[in-house]
C-alpha cells in the first residue's frame, strides 16, 4: 500500500492510499474521491497530472492523451498509472473539480428525436424521478453523459447541449456514423418512450468561472453542444462577460441549431456569432473557412486576450491551440474537449 | 490584493493580511482588488454627497447604492468579479450625478463649487484588465508610509465599521426603514476617508460617530423586522428534518425568507432555516406559515458539508457564503448582495424557480427523531418578564448576566465560547445572539425560576435588542449599564461585528471582552487606546474570565 498525495491548482491536498495493482484513479475512487477523468482508458487526457516525486508504472495509453514530451516532463495519466512508491502529484485543476460522490446512474425516457441539418439528430431525454436524485437535471454546463442502449449492448458519451434545469430535460446533438452501434439504434430502432441508462454528469470541460476574460468558443460540428450549454447558462444567469462563438461545419446544409443560436442572442445581447462553412456549395454570406481560421482573424484585432473553449475533432483542437498560442493566449487559457466521433 | 478585514485573515510572523492569489475566505485577488476600487469610487460619491448635503441637496438613490455596494464587500458575501466591474461602472455614473447635484447646489447658493481630487477625480477603466491595473490607487493600505500605521489602522476601523453600518442599514431599508442621519454619517465618513485624514484622534472620533450611526441602523432594522413580521416571541423550533421536499434558507434577510415562504405556499415544500436565519421562527408573521418547518445545521463554517447533504435547493440571502462545492453548486441560489460566479442569482425576489427546484429534488426521505430548541427572546419578550428578572436579581436567584454573542468561525480557539456558556454558574443567565450560539444552543442549560437560563435574542442583526434590554434593566435598577451585573463576551468574525463594537463603545459600554483574536488592523497603539478608554480586553480562558467577571461585579 502506497500513500498518494495530490496538490490541486488552488492549493488543497487530497490524500489516498493505493495498492500496486490499482490504477490511481481506482484507488482514489475507493476512497470516494472522484478525480477528473473521462475515457478511463488512456485516450482522452482528462486525468493527466504531473508527478513531483515517486514512481509509477504506466499501462498502455494513447499519445493524444499524453505526449512523449509530457511524459518525459513527469506527467502521468491517473487512469493508466499504478504506484510503485509513495507519490506526490500536482493537479492542473482546482479542488472544486474533484467529486466526493460517485457518478450518478439514472434512467431517462426518450421524448424526442428529429433530424437537424444533414447527418445530425437532436435527441431529447427526460430523467425519470428517482429517490436519490429527484427528477432534476443537475450538471455543470459543458459536461457530458454516457448513454447505454436499452438492451445494454453499447455505451456512448455525448455532451449536453442544454443548460441544467429542474424539469429533468437532457438535450443532445448526435452525428450519425455509418456503422456505429449507437447510430444504428438511433437510425433504425429508437422509439419515443424508450428507456436509456444515463451515467453522468461527467467531465471537466466547463467554464472557468473565476476568470474575468472574454469567452470565445470555437467548435466544429456537434462540438457545438457543450458550447451551447455554457452559453445558454450564461444567458440564463445574465452573465455580462463578453463572448463569441465560432461554429464551423463542412457544408452549408450541415449547419444546425440556428434557431437555438438566435434565441441565445436575445438572452446574451453581447454574443457575437460567426458561422463558418469550410466548403460552401451554394451561396454563403458568412465566413468561408474553418472556425479556427475565423478565430485567428478575430484574434488579430481582439482588444483583450480571451479564454478560448474549443470542442471538436483533435485536429481542430490542435489548430485552435496553435492559433491561440501565436496570438499570445497562454496555453492554460485554452480549454478543450476532444470529441471522438461516436 | 491585500485584505485584513476579518478575523480569519492570514497571520504570520511578518504580520497579518490576505495577500496571495486568494484570501482565507476564498476571495480571489481579482475580486478583492475590484472591491477596493468599488469602495474607492464610492468614497468619491461620498465626497460630493457630503458637500451637497451641507447645501441642502440629497440623492437618496445614491445613498442606497452605497449601502448595497459596501454590503457586497463584507466577508463571505460576494465573490463574483464580473458583478464588481458592473457596479464600478454604476458607481462612476452615480458619482457624476452626485457631482452635478453638488455643483448645482453650490451655484444656487451663490458659491463656486470646489474642484475635488482623490476618489472624486479617479477615472475607473472600462475593462476588468485595465481596472486591475488601477487597483494600487484604491488599496486599503496605500500611502501607509505617509499616513503612518496608526492612522491606517484607524482608517481601516472606519472603513470596516462602515461596511457593518451599511449592511444593517441595507437590511432595514429593504423593509422600508431608512434614517437620513445614517446617510449623513456615511457620507461624512466617506469624505473623511477620501481626504486622507491622518490625525488618529479625529479618526477615532469618526469611528465613534459611526458607532452611533450604527445604533440608529440597528434600531431601524429592529423596527423594520418587527414592523413587518411582529415582535419575536419565545418559540420552540424543530432542529431535525421531517420527511418531504425541502428548501434551505440561510443568511439574515427576513424579507427574502418571507418571499420564499410565499412562493412555496401550499406546494408541499418544507422550508428550513440555516445559520442566522434561525430567529425567523420566532416572528409571528413568519411562523404563521406552517411550512416553515425547522432549522437545519449549524453556523456558516459548516455549510459545505451541510449543504452537500441537504436534499433540496439552498438560498443564500446575505452573508456568510463560502465556496459552493460541486455537489450542491447547481442547487444553490444567491439573492440580494450575495454572489458567486456561476451560481444563479435571484435579483428580483422572485423565488418561483427555487420552489421548482425543490419539487425536482428528492427532499428528505424520512423523519429524523424530533428535537427542539427554544428561541425568540427579543427585547419585547425579555422585557415582558422584566419584573420576574428584576425580582430574581434582587433575591439573588440570578447573580449575573453574560451576553455571549457574535459571530462564529472556524478558528479552533472558538471553543472558548462553548466552554464559557457551559461553565457559567447555574445562578447566571446567558443571553446570546449571532451565529456564535451554534456552539452551545443545543445544550441544556436548565431554568432559573421558570426562565430558561439560555435566552436566544436572535441574529447578530438583533444586537439592538440586547442593548435595549441592558438599558431598561439599568433604568429599573437606577444604575448605569456598566454597573449592571452584566458582562459582554463578544466573538467577532466580520465587519458587522466591528460596527457593533463601535456602537458599544460609543454608548459608553465598558469592559467588553472580544475574541478569539483582536482585529489585525488595530495597531498596538490603537489597542492601547481601546483598553484604556473603554476597558476592552481580549478573551482569555473561560474559567478565569468567568471568575473575573463575577469578581468585578461582586
Ligand atoms: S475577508 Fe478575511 S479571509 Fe477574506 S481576504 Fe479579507 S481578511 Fe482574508
Ligand atoms: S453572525 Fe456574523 S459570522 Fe455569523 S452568519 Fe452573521 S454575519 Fe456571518
Ligand atoms: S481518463 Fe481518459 S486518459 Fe485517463
Amino acid at each position: 500500500m502506497y500513500k498518494v498525495s495530490l496538490l490541486t491548482r488552488d492549493g488543497a491536498t487530497i490524500a489516498f492510499d493505493a495498492e500496486p495493482s490499482d490504477t490511481l484513479l481506482d484507488a482514489a475512487e475507493r476512497a470516494s474521491i472522484y478525480l477528473p477523468s473521462s475515457c478511463r482508458e488512456g485516450g482522452c487526457g482528462a486525468c493527466r497530472v504531473s508527478r513531483e516525486s515517486g514512481d509509477v508504472e504506466l499501462m498502455a495509453y494513447s499519445s493524444v492523451a499524453l505526449s512523449e514530451d509530457e511524459r518525459m516532463a513527469g506527467d502521468i495519466l491517473l487512469c493508466r498509472a499504478q504506484p510503485r512508491s509513495d507519490l506526490a502529484l500536482r493537479a492542473p485543476f482546482d479542488e472544486a473539480a474533484v467529486g466526493f460522490a460517485p457518478v450518478p446512474k439514472r434512467r431517462a425516457t426518450l421524448v424526442a428525436i428529429e433530424p437537424v441539418g444533414s447527418g445530425t439528430l437532436r435527441l431529447q431525454l427526460q430523467y425519470k424521478d428517482d429517490p436519490t436524485f429527484g427528477r432534476a437535471a443537475q450538471f455543470t454546463a459543458g459536461q457530458f453523459i454516457e448513454l447505454t442502449l436499452p438492451d445494454g449492448s453499447s455505451k456512448r458519451s455525448y455532451s449536453l447541449a442544454n443548460a441544467p434545469n429542474w424539469d429533468g430535460t437532457l438535450e443532445l446533438f448526435i452525428r450519425l456514423q455509418p456503422h456505429g452501434a449507437f447510430s444504428d439504434y438511433l437510425r433504425d430502432r429508437a422509439a419515443i418512450g424508450d428507456t436509456l441508462l444515463v451515467r453522468g454528469p461527467q467531465g471537466q470541460f466547463t467554464l472557468d468561472e473565476a476568470s474575468a476574460a472574454p469567452r470565445w468558443f470555437v467548435v466544429g460540428g456537434t462540438g457545438l453542444a457543450p458550447a451551447l450549454s455554457m452559453l445558454r447558462q450564461m444567458g440564463e444567469f445574465a452573465d455580462p462577460r463578453s463572448c463569441r462563438l465560432f461554429f464551423g461545419v463542412n457544408k452549408v446544409d450541415e449547419l444546425f441549431a440556428l434557431d437555438a443560436i438566435d434565441s441565445l442572442k436575445a438572452a446574451l445581447p453581447q454574443l457575437v456569432v460567426t458561422l463558418c462553412v469550410w466548403k460552401p456549395e451554394k451561396e454563403w454570406r458568412e465566413f468561408t473557412g474553418t472556425p479556427v481560421e475565423a478565430l485567428a482573424q478575430a484574434l488579430l484585432t481582439a482588444p483583450e486576450r480571451p479564454d478560448i473553449y474549443v470542442c471538436g475533432p483533435p485536429a481542430l483542437i490542435a489548430a485552435a491551440e496553435e492559433a491561440g498560442r501565436s496570438a499570445g493566449v497562454p496555453h492554460d487559457r485554452i480549454f478543450s474537449e476532444k470529441f471522438t466521433a461516436a | 490584493m491585500f485584505c485584513y478585514q476579518c478575523e480569519q485573515t492570514y497571520r504570520s510572523d511578518e504580520g497579518a493580511g490576505c495577500a496571495g492569489a486568494k484570501g482565507m475566505c476564498g476571495k480571489d485577488a481579482t475580486t478583492a482588488d475590484l472591491q477596493d476600487i468599488l469602495l474607492y469610487v464610492c468614497e468619491g460619491v461620498g465626497q460630493y454627497l457630503h458637500r451637497a448635503r451641507l447645501l441642502g441637496a440629497t440623492d437618496i438613490e445614491a445613498d442606497r447604492f452605497i449601502l448595497f455596494a459596501f454590503f457586497t464587500t463584507l466577508t463571505n458575501v460576494n465573490f463574483n468579479a464580473a458583478k464588481f466591474v458592473e457596479m464600478i461602472q454604476q458607481a462612476s455614473q452615480i458619482r457624476d450625478r452626485a457631482k452635478a447635484l453638488y455643483e448645482d447646489a453650490a451655484r444656487a447658493a451663490g458659491k463656486t463649487p470646489e474642484t475635488l481630487s482623490g476618489p472624486a477625480a479617479f477615472a475607473p477603466a472600462d475593462t476588468m484588465a485595465k481596472l486591475l491595473a488601477q487597483a494600487s490607487e484604491a488599496a486599503v493600505r496605500k500611502d501607509a508610509a505617509i499616513l503612518g500605521e496608526d492612522a491606517v489602522g484607524a482608517r481601516a476601523l472606519i472603513l470596516y465599521g462602515l461596511k457593518g453600518v451599511c449592511a444593517y442599514a441595507h437590511h432595514a431599508r429593504v423593509l422600508g426603514e431608512e434614517r437620513d442621519a445614517i446617510y449623513a454619517t456615511v457620507e461624512h465618513a466617506l469624505d473623511m476617508l477620501a481626504r486622507e485624514e491622518r490625525d488618529v484622534a479625529t479618526l477615532l472620533d469618526e469611528a465613534l460617530a459611526l458607532g452611533r450611526a450604527n445604533f440608529l441602523a440597528m434600531e431601524a432594522l429592529d423596527a423594520a423586522n418587527t414592523g413587518a413580521f411582529g415582535a419575536p416571541t419565545p418559540t420552540s423550533v424543530r432542529v431535525t428534518p421531517i420527511k418531504g421536499k425541502a428548501i434551505l434558507v440561510s443568511g439574515h434577510d427576513l424579507k427574502d425568507l418571507h418571499a420564499i415562504l410565499e412562493a412555496t405556499k401550499d406546494k408541499g415544500i418544507n422550508v428550513y432555516t440555516h445559520g442566522e436565519m434561525l430567529p425567523a421562527h420566532s416572528y409571528p408573521k413568519l411562523k404563521a406559515y406552517p411550512h416553515l418547518a425547522g432549522n437545519y445545521g449549524g453556523a456558516w463554517q459548516d455549510q459545505q458539508k451541510e449543504f452537500a447533504e441537504f436534499p433540496g435547493p439552498i438560498v443564500m440571502t446575505s452573508n456568510c457564503l463560502i465556496e459552493p462545492q460541486p455537489r450542491y453548486r447547481g442547487r444553490i441560489f444567491t439573492a440580494g448582495p450575495v454572489g458567486w460566479a456561476g451560481v444563479r442569482h435571484i435579483a428580483d425576489e422572485n423565488f418561483a424557480i427555487v420552489a421548482q427546484a425543490a419539487q425536482a429534488l428528492p427532499g428528505f426521505t424520512e423523519d429524523a427523531p424530533e428535537h427542539t430548541i427554544t428561541i425568540g427572546f427579543g427585547r419585547e419578550a425579555v422585557l415582558g418578564v422584566a419584573d420576574k428578572v428584576i425580582d430574581a436579581v434582587k433575591s439573588g436567584a440570578i447573580r449575573h448576566f453574560f451576553l455571549v454573542g457574535g459571530c462564529d468561525g472556524a478558528a479552533p480557539g472558538r471553543n472558548y465560547y462553548t466552554d464559557f456558556a457551559d461553565e457559567a454558574p447555574k445562578d447566571t443567565l446567558i443571553l446570546t445572539l449571532g451565529c456564535g450560539k451554534y456552539r452551545f444552543n443545543k445544550h441544556d442549560f436548565g431554568t432559573i425560576g421558570g426562565l430558561p437560563r439560555l435566552l436566544d435574542m436572535g441574529q447578530c442583526n438583533d444586537a439592538y435588542s440586547a442593548l435595549v434590554v441592558a438599558t431598561k434593566l439599568a433604568e429599573a435598577f437606577g444604575v448605569g449599564v456598566n454597573e449592571l451585573p452584566l458582562s459582554l463576551i463578544v466573538s467577532w468574525f466580520e465587519q458587522k461585528a466591528a460596527a457593533v463594537l463601535l456602537t458599544l463603545l460609543a454608548l459608553g459600554v465598558r469592559n467588553v471582552r472580544i475574541g478569539p483574536t483582536l482585529p489585525a488592523f488595530l495597531t498596538p497603539a490603537l489597542v492601547d487606546v481601546l483598553v484604556e478608554k473603554f476597558g476592552v480586553q481580549p478573551v482569555g480562558d473561560a474559567k478565569s474570565d468567568i471568575a473575573a467577571s463575577l469578581a468585578r461585579a461582586a
